[in-house]
């Protein structure tokens, strides 16, 4: 036995959430049941699918989200029985039906646990299961503006026009069901030694808003908003553009903007005091992007990111910033 | 990882987004086919049979991970943010600090405004401390590292987010540390993970999105890559590390044996990218950067509202959402409307249908859309700013907020738990440590040192 082999795992729902909590789980030994309503999963009918030709079975994300797993269908409304049978054989249950849908599917915490007291149950839903939203119908779109990432996002924009911006995919999904996969495993290692079980009512947009970095801070703190739009609070900071692609820029700390100007080849403007330390970079960050930007057209991405490695000479023990560049992954763009 | 599924074939899907010494990490068999296993489960159900303890048990009285002592490395963000779930859980999590290197986030300057600055102040180190405990202890002393060494012999997990080899260089690598410890479970959160070509690479944050191929996918339409607004890769390695952490501490109790976990910031964000992924897999393409678009909903985006820079989101699943939304918008008609009276077409017609929305969006307010939208069952939600968020009535309706009294600052808002708890006490239990708020506390209590000695290696700065 090891890992979680042999922990019984029941996962209901659609799409990410539960999916990747229990991926998770099922990765790394868990016996995962998922059990499907009679249409399937609906990440079954999403793709991205072999040719764009829909297909249940071939769908990339179904596939990726549920290895490990053996798949049950299930009418859980009509076949109550069943729920019950499988809610006693679990050591786990995991689901992210909204609460209306709860209600309809007779999901309940308080019927399951005199099923079997030792369950461990994790709701996954986009606002939790109480307060004046619970009922309120969400997509990943829903929660990240509810969260508040799509109002940071992309970030040092310079176009007001352009709406805020959802990260690509089901992320508000998979953090979903990361931070359900925390409580859960936590709550079941309890119940190891206790016999008892517990519920986890988790809010995906309370999950959400407690990593929007230092934005909410900044509010209750210092009363200052961030937003989509506005300037970098340090600089370089950025994507660039090179002869042949892309390259992600990051300098934290002096002496990774003094490398990057002896990389450069020390040109005049890199000694400017409007260029020296970070307040002075970012205050003055549109004139030096024009410098930047006319120096990486001219290199070429993996070359600059070799010249980049560690630095060679730092201390043991040091764990200061090293030349901060790295290369913009880009799979090669559909044929058009 | 290559998985060989009957129907879609052999598949180069993305691995682990984490390494594990014990190899529990397998794919054991692909996704199932819908139904696959009915009949061999039911086999293995229990027979229907009434409820063992029809009795509801006495809630707990205490949290689940009661008990559990981890001595914290981590600093800045990603660790701090993985701790401080283990903390969220009842973990006893002690944070090693010392003067000398104050963690940076003490000194970010976000104070409270019109406070002077202070290593006690500032909101982001605030925030990732939350429940946690703080002991000053200057490791480059023989002494100070002696003690460590007897804090990891009372600890269950040792958590770090040093770069390579710095734990190594300290004499704390895996096998030192279960040489102190035999069953220690160890999170290491690095860049690039500890192992591999890229393993001493430096690897921030904010350069997760790009390198992990999230920023290609995410943009507006016919524009650049862009980042994602936050720097990805720290909180979701963090909360990667705490799962990873709660896994490992459920098989220790089952076999006696721990683990060493190694959380690579790129390989954890790499895992979420897998639509794009798969579809290169199996078309050799991604999708275009298509704004908030989604490639079957529509509409699927967000939309302009009365006020400044107010937006509003609004996304139909499906026919009866659209019906729903033309009916709430007052425009039976275009329920009918042939140019969107399927999804097919609604994504065929997005441009005009995003135009006639925009023009009834535009003219009101974000909660009134979202307040009539959500009543017809239509998701719709507003673009939450900061401000919004302390505002916002959900949250404060499930204890979503901590605001605990802290010395320095006040009870200040924080954003708590994001979960609920049926059996078990809820909220955050103590707000973040002063800088060695607890040094003598956990000398006295976890390594039984007296108070002369105490003393005496404060004067000769070993606890500093």
């Amino acid at each position: 036995m090891q890992g979680l082999e042999d922990v019984k795992v029941l996962e209901l729902g659609h799409l990410a959430p539960a999916a990747y909590a229990t991926k998770l789980m099922a990765d790394l030994g868990a016996n995962v049941v998922k059990a499907e309503e009679p249409g399937g999963d609906q990440s079954r009918w999403r793709g991205p699918f072999p040719g764009g030709k829909a297909d249940p079975e071939q769908s990339g994300l179904f596939l990726s989200l549920n290895t490990n797993k053996r798949s049950v269908t299930l009418d859980v409304a009509q076949e109550q029985d069943r729920l019950s049978q499988l809610v006693q054989w679990a050591d786990i249950l995991v689901h992210d039906y909204a609460p209306p849908r709860m209600a309809e599917l007779g999901i309940d915490y308080p019927a399951f646990r005199a099923l079997n007291p030792r369950l461990v149950m994790c709701s996954i839903t986009p606002f939790g299961l109480t307060g004046p939203y619970k009922d309120y119908n969400a997509y990943d779109i829903t929660v990240a503006n509810a969260g508040g990432w799509a109002w940071l996002s992309p970030g040092a924009s310079d176009y007001p026009d352009l709406p805020p911006l959802k990260a690509y995919g089901q992320q508000t999904g998979f953090q979903g069901g990361l931070a359900a996969t925390v409580a859960t495993l936590g709550a079941y290692y309890r119940a190891l030694e206790t016999g008892r079980g517990e519920h986890i009512d988790l809010s995906t947009q309370a999950y959400v808003s407690s990593f929007m970095e230092q934005s909410f801070v900044h509010y209750t703190y210092s009363e200052r908003v961030a937003s989509r739009l506005g300037k970098r609070l340090l600089y370089p900071w950025g994507i660039y553009e090179c002869q042949d692609g892309l390259i992600f820029l990051v300098v934290a700390e002096e002496d990774q903007w003094e490398r990057l100007v002896d990389l450069m080849g020390n040109p005049e403007w890199g000694s400017w005091e409007i260029f020296q330390g970070g307040i002075e970079r970012a205050k003055n960050q549109d004139v030096l992007k024009m410098y930047l930007d006319e120096w990486f057209q001219q290199q070429k991405v993996h070359e600059l990111f070799r010249m980049c490695r560690p630095w060679p000479s730092l201390p043991k023990t040091s764990i200061s910033a090293r030349a901060g560049f790295l290369w913009m992954w880009n799979i090669p763009r559909r044929a058009s | 990882m290559d998985v060989e599924h009957p129907k879609a074939g052999k598949l180069t899907h993305l691995g682990a987004p984490y390494r594990l010494r014990e190899p529990w990490w397998q794919v054991r068999r692909p996704a199932p086919q819908l139904g696959e296993h009915t009949a061999e489960v039911s086999a293995e159900l229990p027979s229907p049979s009434r409820p063992p303890n029809p009795r509801p048990p006495t809630p707990n009285s205490r949290l689940p991970l009661a008990g559990v002592r981890v001595t914290d490395f981590t600093w800045v963000w990603a660790g701090p943010f993985g701790t401080m779930h283990l903390a969220h859980l009842g973990a006893e999590v002690i944070k090693v600090e010392s003067n000398a290197r104050v963690d940076i986030t003490r000194r970010l300057p976000i104070y409270p405004k019109g406070m002077e600055a202070g290593v006690n102040r500032s909101g982001i180190f605030n925030e990732w401390s939350m429940g946690k405990k703080s002991l000053l202890l200057n490791v480059a002393k023989p002494k100070g590292m002696e003690i460590i060494k007897e804090l990891i012999k009372q600890s269950d997990v040792v958590v770090d987010n040093f770069a390579t080899g710095v734990m190594d260089n300290l004499g704390l690598s895996y096998d030192e540390l279960k040489q102190i410890k035999p069953d220690i479970i160890v999170a290491s959160i690095s860049g690039f993970g500890h192992s591999g070509p890229r393993k001493k690479y430096m690897g921030y944050g904010p350069a997760m999105a790009p390198v992990s191929g999230l920023s290609s996918l995410s943009g507006y339409q016919g524009g650049s890559p862009q980042e994602v607004g936050i720097s990805y890769g720290d909180p979701n390695s963090g909360i990667h590390a705490a799962a990873a952490v709660c896994a490992a501490l459920v098989a220790r109790k089952r076999t006696g044996q721990g683990q060493y976990i190694d959380v690579s910031l790129f390989d954890a964000v790499a895992a979420l990218v897998s639509e794009g992924w798969m579809d290169y897999v199996m078309n050799g393409t991604q999708p275009e950067r298509d704004g908030n678009h989604d490639p079957v909903m529509a509409p699927h985006n967000c939309f302009r509202c009365a006020g400044e820079d107010a937006w509003v989101s609004i996304a139909c699943g499906s026919d009866e959402e659209w019906q729903a939304l033309c009916q709430a918008m007052g425009e039976p008609q275009l329920a009918s409307d042939s140019r969107f009276n399927t999804a097919a077409a609604r994504k065929a017609n997005e441009d005009e249908l995003e135009k006639l929305l925009t023009a009834w969006t535009a003219q009101r307010d974000r909660w009134a859309v979202t307040q009539v939208l959500q009543e017809a069952g239509v998701a719709a939600f507003p673009a939450l700013s900061a401000s919004d968020l302390a505002e916002d009535k959900q949250l404060e309706a499930r204890g979503a907020f901590a605001r605990l009294p802290h010395p320095e600052v006040g009870p200040r808002l924080h954003m708590g738990i994001p979960w609920l708890l049926a059996e078990s006490p809820n909220g955050v239990r103590a707000p973040a440590p002063l800088l060695g708020q607890h040094t003598d506390e956990i000398m006295r209590d976890v390594l039984g040192y007296a108070p002369e000695e105490i003393a005496r290696l404060k004067e000769e700065k070993v606890l500093d």
